[in-house]
């Protein structure tokens, strides 16, 4: 989420859902935020099929901007709000323990997420607090890996059994007709979306946050959401309302 | 649907299984979450008896790994399932192999299976019926497909 206001207005959406009695969890990445202190080191990000190849020096940026500043800027954040957050990363508790991924050769220290145990998270909700989770983790001998921020979320929610797992973007959601905005697809079923993505009517970009639904949906999650986070109050209206803010998919 | 009754008896008799019986029972793995969709998939086409036992077990899928509960479980660790068994006649069983494909399907590695086993009788333990009339339920799958042929 790049601009601070809009930041801002999802953070009080959240702490207004932990009033009122939900138990949200916060699962964040932080792409343009390690983007820029990499330029500011005099690194080039580079990106391999969507995802960012992380050699050592990028992984300790990495680690260093997600764990250190975005995830305490949210934080506080929360705290401004009147919530009161914890800020974790997979390493902590070991919350995630990761595995490098397939594309190791080409991709550096970019994992797939191995384990869940989300024993930690339970006394920091059952207290009423927010956990906001980097998606930071260690693989079994404490080397670090980048998660990708949706998997993580996806299979964090399924370890919780989680009753929704909602993805911010900045799209409205799932076009049926990727041409036409007015064409926004509410509500669709896991063999519904497996069809639109073989008849490539989903775009490029949207395949990994799809996949990471349908995955988090088969281990038992109710229903997984994309959706539009430059909408004020998005998150509001896709919890609270029948329309949404994007696409649901369901079980 | 306006499918004259000859056609519907044609349609029936075309599976063959081995051995051959009069009712099988239809077991299947699936899980634990979906049993919900698939009773009531069953249900709605007229399934009215359903078993389901709580098991664990594992079943290799050649190197790519299972998830459970945000973990990926390698080929010999038990993971939760739930077993349903339900007894039909032989007529009925490609049609209840298909609605639980489609309400238990998720496409992950972990979908299940599903085991055809024949029976040779059903008996009714409240009065003693055996065959055909204790496996038949009153409002089921039977009387639904007779009401429809009927109505042409």
């Amino acid at each position: 989420m790049k601009s601070a206001a809009l930041q801002s207005s999802v953070i009080n959406d959240l702490v207004l859902l932990s009033c009122v009695g939900l138990r949200p969890v916060l699962v964040h990445g932080g792409g343009p935020e390690i983007n820029s202190w990499l330029l500011r080191l005099g690194h080039e990000p580079q990106f391999h099929n969507g995802l960012r190849v992380t050699d050592a020096l990028t992984m300790e940026v990495v680690e260093m901007v997600l764990v250190g500043k975005v995830n305490k800027s949210l934080v506080s954040l929360i705290n401004s709000a009147g919530g009161t957050a914890v800020g974790l990363c997979g390493k902590d508790a070991r919350l995630l323990t990761a595995r490098p991924t397939p594309d190791a050769a080409a991709l550096g220290f970019v994992g797939e997420v191995a384990r869940v145990d989300p024993g930690i998270l339970r006394p920091i909700l059952a207290d009423g607090h927010i956990p906001v989770i980097a998606s930071v983790a260690a693989d079994e001998n404490g080397q670090s890996y980048n998660v990708n921020a949706d998997t993580a979320a996806g299979e964090i929610a399924a370890a919780m059994g989680a009753e929704k797992l909602i993805l911010l973007t900045d799209v409205a959601g799932i076009l049926e007709d990727r041409n036409d905005p007015d064409s926004l697809v509410k509500e669709i079923d896991i063999s519904g979306i497996r069809k639109m993505v073989m008849e490539k009517k989903v775009a490029g970009g949207m395949i990994p946050k799809v996949n990471c639904c349908v995955r988090s949906l088969a281990q038992g999650v109710r229903t997984a959401s994309i959706i539009d986070g430059r909408v004020p109050h998005s998150l509001l209206l896709e919890i609270l309302t029948d329309e949404g803010a994007g696409t649901m998919i369901t079980g | 649907m306006n499918i004259p009754f000859c056609y519907l008896t044609l349609e029936s008799v075309k599976v063959e299984y081995t051995p051959d019986a009069e009712f099988y029972k239809i077991e299947a793995i699936v899980r634990p979450w979906r049993v919900h969709h698939v009773s009531s998939g069953l249900l709605q086409m007229g399934i009215r008896g359903v078993t389901v036992s709580d098991v664990r077990g594992f079943g290799a899928q050649g190197g790519s790994t299972e998830r459970h509960g945000g973990s990926e479980f390698s080929e010999d660790k038990f993971i939760a399932k739930v077993k349903m068994e339900i007894v039909v006649c032989k007529d009925q069983v490609e049609a209840v192999v298909e609605k639980i494909i489609e309400e238990a399907r998720t496409g992950e590695i972990g979908d299940g299976k599903i085991f055809l086993i024949p029976v040779s009788d059903v008996i009714r333990v409240r009065t003693g019926e055996r065959g055909e009339k204790a496996e038949r339920m009153s409002g089921g799958r039977a009387d639904m497909m007779s009401l429809t042929a009927s109505i042409d």
